[in-house]
């Protein structure tokens, strides 16, 4: 079974650890990773590929010190080797031209405010594996019981 | 339980020591190497099969190299340079490697860009909702109305991409249903039902029916039309008894029930020629040999007309299901390994079958179809039964006042795709099954009646239309 990984980015230990722990349903079969800043989601994302794990999902945080989540998050849609991954914005503090820039050249996949409702994050980050192994061609049937159904029925042809 | 390493070692050993036993330790009088190979191979692709340690269709292709490893006249130099008494007769190379493309193989191709491009101009969700319509809005009616649907298109499309747009129209019917109420463990379970039930209709419905093909030949050759003749009414009269199981274990308590399918039929110059080009493909399969053409060429029709069009494109290429078409040749490959290297018959000859009772056989061999149908791929379970159900077939006389071999490898055929009372059976169960609607109990009792109602509505149909002189010698 191919390893395929979820990355939460937040700058704030606390916020970080409860977004883990509303993602815990994944955890059986999916790698959860905590990165406390845009620096070491990059050093992730290079450690990632040279194992060559498939990148599902990366929640992050907009506004953090260095490097925001939008400027991640144009990079990992440049970039060749993380085709397909979804790109979720969790943030509270994002102004008009900030979030103009997320979908412009970010192409982000959803935007969710904080403070968040848990089941809602659960729900969107299902469908987005979902649309991520499909699209991929890994085989979903190893992960069928984690999946959103109607996404995968959707899906599927 | 099994170790989970077993399932890695006992393939590798098993048909080790097979190949490593003296010639004369099988029971089988002038057993040549080369059957001895043979054998090693079939237990290698059954153990692969059963235990899975790798893709299945990696296991089809593993048996057609190693065929061409061992038993080729292009084979290992040591495989191809024994005694010719004590060596037995070697394949040719171009033999084994035609698999790949046999007619058969060609027939479900076919099926394929069909299925495709009726998906892709959205033949299939307009067919839906068309045909939806006139079941009105009572929870019993439209089940049925959902349930020959999908069977129809299962004839003709996979099994798998029927069961998930039917599911995909039904997710937001069943969530209007109230919690308690147990109608819609019906309405999940009765999509992948009749999707499994429906692919046994028509020689492209499903995979191991293209595997029976492989042993239905000369004097025992089943058309297209012929097998319609035997598949629909065995579908239509299983459909209407899971129908009625299902509403006696489920009754829903939901009043009316309202199915939203959006969309129209496009009406573009393509989609035309996909509507023209699908009726007519399926008319002159079941003209049958009025206009001189077999099932396998008329398959090529559409394989030419739409590349040629582009309404499949070299994209859509890439999307073919090749794992089932891999799969089905490694089964063909074993089935001319058998008979080719004088196995199948040499073995049949040294084991008394004539003395069984010929209904022993037919009824026992389907129902292991069925049990191994029901833990594994019912087209590896078609792979591994049908060969040598075919060469018992051929050598028993007692078999012909039941109809001969052809009903002996239907029954079979049939039973292979009865198999479904768990989500591991077929992958329509096991996408019904994420759907989190029903408990694996509630699949199991419906999946076990049905296999085992089947069974007798096979063994009664076929006796009947044997009877009728429509089947069978």
């Amino acid at each position: 079974m191919d390893k395929i990984n979820i990355i939460c980015v937040d700058d704030e230990r606390e916020v970080l650890e409860s977004v883990s722990r509303d993602l815990a349903y994944f955890a059986d079969m999916f790698n959860i990773e905590e990165c406390e800043s845009a620096f070491e989601c990059e050093e992730l994302l290079e450690e990632l590929d040279a194992q060559q794990e498939y990148v599902g999902v990366i929640i992050s945080d907009h506004v953090m010190p260095e490097k925001s989540g939008v400027e991640l998050l144009t990079e990992v849609a440049l970039d060749n080797r993380f085709l397909g991954t979804k790109k979720l914005l969790l943030t509270g503090l994002a102004t008009q031209a900030d979030t103009i820039r997320a979908i412009n050249n970010a192409k982000l996949d959803n935007f969710l405010e904080k403070v968040w409702d848990p089941q809602e994050l659960l729900q969107t980050v299902k469908e987005l594996l979902t649309e991520y192994i499909v699209e991929k061609g890994l085989e979903y049937e190893d992960y069928i019981e984690k999946l959103d159904p109607p996404t995968l029925y959707r899906l599927i042809k | 339980m099994i170790k989970p390493y077993l399932k890695y070692i006992l393939p590798v050993v098993l048909p080790l020591i097979i190949l490593l036993l003296p010639s004369d330790s099988f029971g089988i009088d002038g057993l040549t190497l080369v059957e001895q190979r043979v054998i090693a191979i079939f237990v290698m692709a059954a153990l692969c099969w059963v235990l899975e340690p790798i893709p299945i269709y990696a296991t089809s292709v593993l048996i057609i190299v190693f065929e061409l490893l061992l038993i080729s006249d292009n084979g290992l130099w040591f495989a191809t340079n024994g005694h010719p008494e004590l060596q037995g007769p070697l394949i040719k190379q171009s033999t084994i490697m035609a698999t790949f493309a046999s007619p058969i193989i060609m027939l479900f191709l076919g099926g394929f860009f069909l299925a495709m491009a009726a998906t892709k101009y959205r033949l299939d969700v307009n067919l839906a909702r068309v045909l939806l319509r006139p079941f009105g809005k009572s929870p019993k009616y439209v089940m049925l109305g959902i349930m020959m649907i999908t069977a129809v298109f299962s004839m003709f499309m996979s099994n798998t991409a029927t069961t998930a747009m039917m599911l995909s129209i039904l997710t937001p019917v069943i969530a209007l249903f109230a919690k308690e109420d147990i109608g819609k463990v019906a309405f999940a379970l009765s999509v992948p039902v009749a999707a499994n039930i429906g692919g046994i209709a028509t020689p492209i419905g499903t995979p191991p029916n293209a595997v029976a093909l492989k042993y239905l030949v000369d004097e025992y050759s089943v058309s297209f039309a012929q097998w319609m003749v035997i598949g629909v009414p065995f579908v239509v009269v299983m459909l209407l008894i899971a129908w009625i199981l299902l509403n006696k274990l489920f009754p829903a308590k939901t009043k009316s029930i309202h199915l939203d399918i959006e969309g129209q039929f496009l009406k573009t110059p393509k989609a035309y020629l996909v509507y023209v080009t699908f009726a007519s493909t399926i008319l002159l399969w079941l003209l049958g040999g009025a206009h001189g053409m077999s099932a396998y060429v008329v398959a090529m029709l559409p394989v030419a007309i739409f590349s040629m069009f582009k309404i499949i494109t070299k994209e859509d290429l890439k999307n073919i299901s090749w794992d089932v078409l891999w799969l089905v040749s490694g089964g063909i490959a074993l089935g001319v390994a058998l008979d080719k290297s004088g196995l199948a018959a040499n073995a049949v000859n040294a084991i008394p079958f004539d003395s069984f009772h010929p209904l022993v056989l037919i009824v026992g061999a389907s129902m292991m179809c069925l049990v191994m149908a029901n833990f594994m791929s019912n087209t590896a379970t078609a792979n591994l039964i049908l060969p040598l159900v075919a060469a018992l077939g051929a050598s028993m006389t007692s078999l012909v006042p039941f109809g001969g071999q052809v009903v002996l490898i239907l029954a079979v055929t049939f039973s292979a795709s009865l198999g479904m009372s768990l989500p591991i059976s077929t992958p329509p169960n096991a996408l019904a099954y994420a759907s989190g609607h029903f408990k694996n109990t509630q699949m199991l009792k419906v999946g076990v009646i049905i296999g085992a109602v089947g069974l007798l509505v096979t063994f009664a149909m076929l006796f009947l239309l044997n009877k009728l002189g429509v089947v069978g010698i």
